[in-house]
């Protein structure tokens, strides 16, 4: 029996899903830990997550140390 | 490329380096957190908006504990993070890079997005401990901070390709991504706030986050090279045929 599976990759041979995965773990990562201010519990809280600041403050020290922008 | 391991093994080693720079921060970085944070209550205190009572020490306390607990799970998550950008451009660019093993090309890379994505900016815009930033210029400060972040990490990656295309010496591109680096450098406003808190405090605190980063992207390149000499991920699947 024969089976054939295509994957895209990139020239480098590379599968473009992973890139795109580890892309967007980037992202979200480097969001939560040096830049959100209560938006992304404001998706379930509403404007009481800008108030809380819970994310800002649990990564607050990181923020610091890592030499993200914080005040 | 096995895509499953080559995910896994990007994550397992940004979640181990992020855990030695969290842990790390916890030794060098924190004593100069607290002593700052010191200062911003001095001001609540002087200001009235707080009072120095055993009620307010208490909860403090009990603040700064679950504050520095968030240090290490900050420290996964930025690790897994950053590691995600090192594991696609470390793919990408695994059969140009110097080095026979993959734990040397791992470390090359390491050196060069600390360079770029990292050092370069920390000297434009250094870190600070609380206190010193100004909560009216946070927004513009962070699109300072990533705008000069992309331009150089974009920059070192352009100058390379022309390189490439061109068909020149890599110190062409060093020599070009330099001198490009160097214009975007002057040209970049500063920071715009002023620092009033002790300068021993702040340079203290610059030498050690400065410190406990380069100590992960070392960790980082060293984790991700090994586990990618160990398994490796790029290597084709096999098909067998029964």
């Amino acid at each position: 029996m024969s089976q054939s599976r295509q994957i895209s990759v990139s020239k480098n041979g590379v599968p473009v899903i992973a890139i795109v995965a580890l892309a967007m773990i980037f992202a979200t990562g480097l969001f939560v830990v040096g830049f959100d201010q209560g938006h992304i519990f404001s998706l379930v809280y509403g404007e009481e997550a800008f108030h809380d600041i819970y994310i800002h403050e649990l990564t607050h020290d990181m923020r610091h140390a890592a030499g993200f922008p914080c005040h | 490329m096995k895509t499953f391991l080559f995910i896994v093994i990007v994550i397992a080693s940004g979640a181990a380096a992020g855990l030695i720079h969290g842990g790390a921060n916890l030794i060098f970085v924190e004593p100069s957190l607290d002593q700052a944070i010191g200062i911003e209550n001095q001001h609540l205190f002087a200001s009235g908006e707080e009072k120095d009572t055993p009620e307010f020490r208490a909860q403090y306390d009990d603040y700064r504990i679950w504050q520095k607990s968030g240090q290490v799970f900050a420290g996964v998550i930025l690790g897994v993070s950053i590691g995600s950008l090192f594991g696609i451009v470390f793919a990408l660019s695994r059969n140009s890079l110097p080095g026979k093993t993959d734990i040397k090309k791992a470390l090359v890379l390491a050196g060069i997005m600390w360079l770029t994505i990292y050092f370069i900016p920390f000297l434009k815009y250094p870190a600070n401990p609380p206190t010193v930033g100004n909560p009216e210029t946070i927004v513009l400060r962070e699109i300072l901070y990533l705008t000069f972040i992309a331009i150089s990490g974009f920059g070192a990656v352009g100058f390379y390709k022309l390189s490439q295309k061109l068909k020149t010496k890599k110190i062409i591109a060093i020599a070009g991504y330099a001198a490009f680096i160097g214009i975007v450098f002057v040209a970049m406003p500063g920071n715009p706030d002023q620092i009033t808190t002790p300068m021993d405090l702040v340079e203290h605190f610059r030498m050690m986050s400065a410190f406990t980063v380069s100590l992960y992207w070392l960790s980082l390149g060293l984790i991700l090279g090994s586990l990618w000499n160990h398994y490796k991920p790029h290597k084709e699947i096999t098909p067998s045929f029964n």
